[in-house]
């Protein structure tokens, strides 16, 4: 059992006005793959560092099985990382590496053969053993890391931006890869990223980090369809967002009234901010819809493989439209559509 | 780039390296010959004899291992003076090594306040001539009772060397990736452990300059085992430097062979490792 | 972050200490006893009589002055030399033609040499019974050792200067070696395709180009050979004398008021050190504000 609690998390560093890490506070079940997702500097890899112990929290907990990691020296913790370059260490070669843990560890070396064998057949690249690191591409350095993080079973898997060196086509390999091994060995892994994208195909949950503190803890899925905030929105690639104002029938917004769903009265009462994401809205050049559709001018077309995005501006308002490009429709820019925003696809925020 | 190299420059320059090696020539023949004098330029007699003279290699008809050993043995100048040299440039070498060695990693490493002016202070014995501060210091170390002792004379050669370990060092740690050493320790590696296996094998080139520097500045050093050892502790250079004024030239010249020969080991070493304007190139410039 | 600091702390103190007792240590005692200050024999005031005794008393004024002109002049000398063989060499060993590596080798060569060592070659090779002399008298230029210039151990200082070159060409070759082959060929050639010939290529290309380089190094080998002891040691001539060589023998002497004036000699020499350092650490700085 490899649960991991972080509890009020607080670092500051000197020279900087506001903490790295502000009172974060998450809750990792055992087996569970997590991203720590937000922008270059928000604070994600200091926690990283503190779970792994490089740094000691300023207060805070955090516990792996209920017992505090703190007071444990790092290569006592049974926390390992894989850094974002992997360091392999250049002196060994690719067996020397993978063992590494557990030649620490006094296994005796005909075991620790057996092991790394083992291994490197589990990331796939049986033949490597004797090349040194600098003779490997980066595809295959990530994976020996890979390999020689997990060798002697650790607790907890750490990694720092695992996708983002490697190119389109090895990413899809590489993610592969990652999942199998973690369902396999069941180990709790946290990885840390700042491309939602990544985030959304590897995690089963995301951590959104912004300027030290926590905004949500949630499945992708929410993120897209429920964010928390605009800023998460707008994180996630949410663009379209109205002020409107709420009342028991309707809501009021700047480019006329919406009928919603009056199940999710509860969720989109109080707030000021209504977003919906632009592959739900429905454009038709004529108007088809029963209610909630607005008339617009298209400004601007772009094609961008699968999908198609188009600009309607209502008003002063402009809103954006993203559909399937199979389904093409004779919609040209200047071309006057309706757009209908459907009531169970609205969601409601607070700035 | 079109190879414009007009004749003159080229004959210009092989004058200038005859030139340069013409000391070393001389030093050459001077220590193999006998009776070199004016005006030949080609000893008449080519002879071991200032070797023999130097109790380096024993007479005619001794020349075995047991002759070499009993030679040596008992201990003539030229011995003391080797071992003397040889035994204070390892000591001052390791000592400064270890030492510089914590200073050098927070310094190639790390950010703080007060930092430029510690390196100048580290920097400064290079700056200033040693015979500023071996004066005073000698008077003092007189006091203390280090004068005329062996221990004196490594002391007072650990002030020239330290700043040129530091730098060098400074420098290595300086391109120096410590993550690497985090993740060892998350791989199990406790903290001598990491040391051992992960940063000595990455520092470990910048640690063989900065020794081959240090033994070499200490080898070199006169002035200092002159005041400090106050005769009694006799080194290589002193020994150079008596006999040079002794007016024996074959004498003179077979010492100083003896004496150059670490330099021209180091410099076959360095030359692997030092490039332009390093602090390597600044110390060997001080020897 | 208590702990980081403590680190920092302990981690200096070692080789701060060393350098804070030995280097900066002897220094102020030095500079004490330069003013008298000594209690070996209950002398506990402080005056500059050794200054003035050392730069202006009847029996040292005139060893003092030739002995600091000479080495001013043996130190702009041989820096300027040594700069210029070094970067007449350095021009043409970086283009290929014959024994080039071995022109190479030998122009860096005397680098780790001992100062003392060169400082015996130079006796070797320039003496008046040298291996230059007796070269020239097997060619009939001249026939007995008197014929030939006295080059080592002369008023002029020749023989120092001689050896400091022969020893600090090598520091200013490798330098401007690596210099030169970094960054000089690319501008080399675009100054050329713009028109440019030999003189005006080295004029306005190479030598700014090494100039920052040569500079520094310059000052390192001036600052130097400015407060060495051990080539005038053995080259050099009773009188005049080099300030270093002086200031020893003062120290050497039995007479506690000599030791005193030998520490106000070092005293000078340092200080003259340390105008030419900040002097040059001024100059750096405007340049860099200019720029």
């Amino acid at each position: 059992m490899s649960d991991l609690k972080i509890l009020n998390l607080y670092k500051s560093f000197p020279g900087m006005d506001k903490p790295a890490v502000n009172n974060v506070s998450l809750d990792i079940k055992t087996g569970g793959l997590i991203a720590f997702l937000g922008p270059s500097g928000c604070g994600k890899t200091t926690i990283l560092k503190m779970i792994t112990g490089l740094f000691q929290p300023d207060s805070g907990d955090i516990t792996l099985d209920n017992e505090s990691l703190l007071p444990i020296a790092t290569e006592k913790r049974g926390v390992v990382m894989v850094f974002q370059n992997y360091l392999l260490f250049p002196y060994m070669n690719v067996n020397e590496n993978v063992g590494f843990a557990l030649k620490m560890k006094g296994i005796a070396k005909d075991e620790i053969d057996k092991k790394v064998k083992d291994m490197l057949e589990l990331v796939k690249l049986p033949d490597i053993g004797d090349r040194k690191p600098k003779q490997l591409s980066g595809g295959q350095q990530q994976r020996v890391a890979l390999a020689r993080a997990l060798i002697s079973k650790p607790k907890l898997l750490l990694l720092d931006e695992p996708l983002s060196n490697l190119d389109a086509h090895l990413r899809d390999e590489m993610r592969e890869l990652i999942v199998t091994i973690q369902q396999k060995l069941n180990v709790t892994t946290v990885f840390v990223t700042h491309d939602q994208e990544e985030a959304v195909l590897l995690a089963d949950n995301i951590a959104l980090i912004f300027d030290g503190e926590l905004q949500s803890f949630a499945s992708p899925k929410e993120y897209y369809e429920s964010p928390i905030n605009e800023r998460a929105a707008k994180f996630f690639g949410g663009v379209n967002f109205l002020k409107s104002s709420i009342n028991n029938q309707q809501i009021d917004t700047e480019i006329g009234p919406l009928n919603y769903n009056q199940k999710n009265k509860k969720d989109l009462m109080n707030n000021h901010l209504l977003t919906i994401r632009p592959e739900n809205i429905e454009i038709s050049k004529t108007n088809i819809f029963k209610e909630n559709s607005f008339s617009g001018i298209v400004t601007s077309i772009i094609f961008s493989g699968t999908n198609t995005r188009y600009k309607i501006k209502i008003g002063d308002t402009v809103l954006d439209c993203s559909v399937q490009s199979v389904g093409k429709k004779e919609i040209s820019k200047n071309d006057e559509v309706f757009v209908h925003l459907p009531k169970d696809k609205l969601w409601g925020m607070n700035d | 780039m079109e190879n414009t190299l007009k004749k003159t420059n080229i004959y210009a320059v092989y004058l200038g390296a005859l030139i340069l090696i013409l000391p070393l020539i001389a030093f050459f023949i001077n220590a193999f010959s006998f009776r070199w004098f004016y005006p030949q330029l080609i000893p008449k007699e080519l002879s071991l004899q200032a070797w023999v003279r130097l109790k380096l290699i024993p007479k005619e008809g001794f020349r075995s291992l047991d002759g070499f050993l009993d030679l040596w043995l008992s201990n003539p100048t030229i011995i003391k003076a080797l071992v003397n040299s040889v035994t204070i440039g390892v000591i001052v070498t390791i000592v400064s090594i270890i030492i510089a060695l914590p200073a050098a990693r927070v310094l190639g490493l790390l950010n703080f306040r007060f930092k430029k002016l510690i390196i100048f202070i580290m920097v400064s014995p290079t700056i200033l001539p040693p015979i500023a501060f071996v004066l005073g210091l000698n008077i003092n170390f007189i006091s203390w009772g280090f004068s005329g002792s062996f221990w004196g004379v490594c002391l007072v050669h650990l002030v020239p060397i330290m700043p040129y370990v530091v730098l060098t060092m400074t420098g290595i740690f300086a391109n120096y990736n410590p993550d690497f050493e985090h993740q060892a320790r998350t791989l199990g590696a406790n903290k001598f452990r990491t040391f051992y296996l992960i940063t000595l094998p990455a520092i470990a080139p910048g640690m063989v300059v900065a020794a081959l520097f240090a033994f070499l500045v200490s080898w070199s050093q006169y002035l200092l085992t002159f005041l400090i050892g106050a005769g009694k502790i006799m080194t290589l250079p002193l020994l150079v430097f008596s006999t040079a004024s002794s007016g024996n030239p074959a004498l003179t010249a077979a010492i100083s062979i003896v004496f150059i020969f670490p330099a021209i080991v180091i410099l076959y070493f360095t030359s692997k490792f030092v490039s332009g304007d390093s602090s390597a190139t600044s110390g060997f410039g001080k020897i | 972050m208590g702990g980081d600091r403590l680190k920092i702390v302990l981690s200096l103190t070692p080789p701060l200490l060393i350098i804070g007792t030995l280097f900066f240590g002897g220094i102020l005692y030095g500079f004490l006893q330069s003013l008298g200050y000594q209690p070996a024999i209950q002398k506990y005031d402080i005056n500059f009589d050794a200054y003035y005794n050392v730069m202006f008393s009847e029996r040292y004024a005139k060893l003092f002055w030739s002995g600091l002109a000479l080495n001013l002049w043996v130190s702009f000398v041989s820096t300027f030399l040594a700069a210029a063989f070094a970067l007449f060499g350095a021009l043409t060993i970086r283009k290929t033609f014959f024994a080039k590596k071995f022109c190479n080798f030998i122009f860096s060569l005397n680098l780790p040499m001992p100062h003392l060592v060169v400082a015996v070659g130079m006796i070797f090779v320039f003496s008046q019974s040298g291996l230059l002399a007796r070269f020239f008298t097997q060619i009939g230029f001249i026939a007995s050792p008197s014929e030939f210039p006295i080059l080592v151990k002369d008023k002029y200082g020749f023989g120092i200067i001689l050896a400091y070159i022969w020893k600090e060409a090598a520091f200013f070759f490798i330098i401007l070696m690596s210099v030169l082959q970094s960054l000089g060929e690319n501008f080399e050639e675009l100054a050329q395709s713009l028109g440019a010939n030999k003189w005006q290529r080295f004029r306005y290309v190479i030598l700014p180009l090494v100039m920052p380089n040569l500079f520094s190094a310059s000052i390192i080998v001036f600052a130097f050979s400015f407060g060495a002891y051990e080539v005038p040691a053995i080259l050099g001539v009773n009188y005049p004398q080099m300030l270093p060589v002086m200031a020893f023998e003062f120290f050497l002497n039995p007479d506690l008021n000599a030791r005193s004036e030998g520490m106000a000699l070092s005293m000078i020499i340092a200080m003259i050190v340390m105008i030419l350092v900040v002097i040059y650490f001024w100059l750096t700085q405007a340049k860099i504000r200019k720029d």
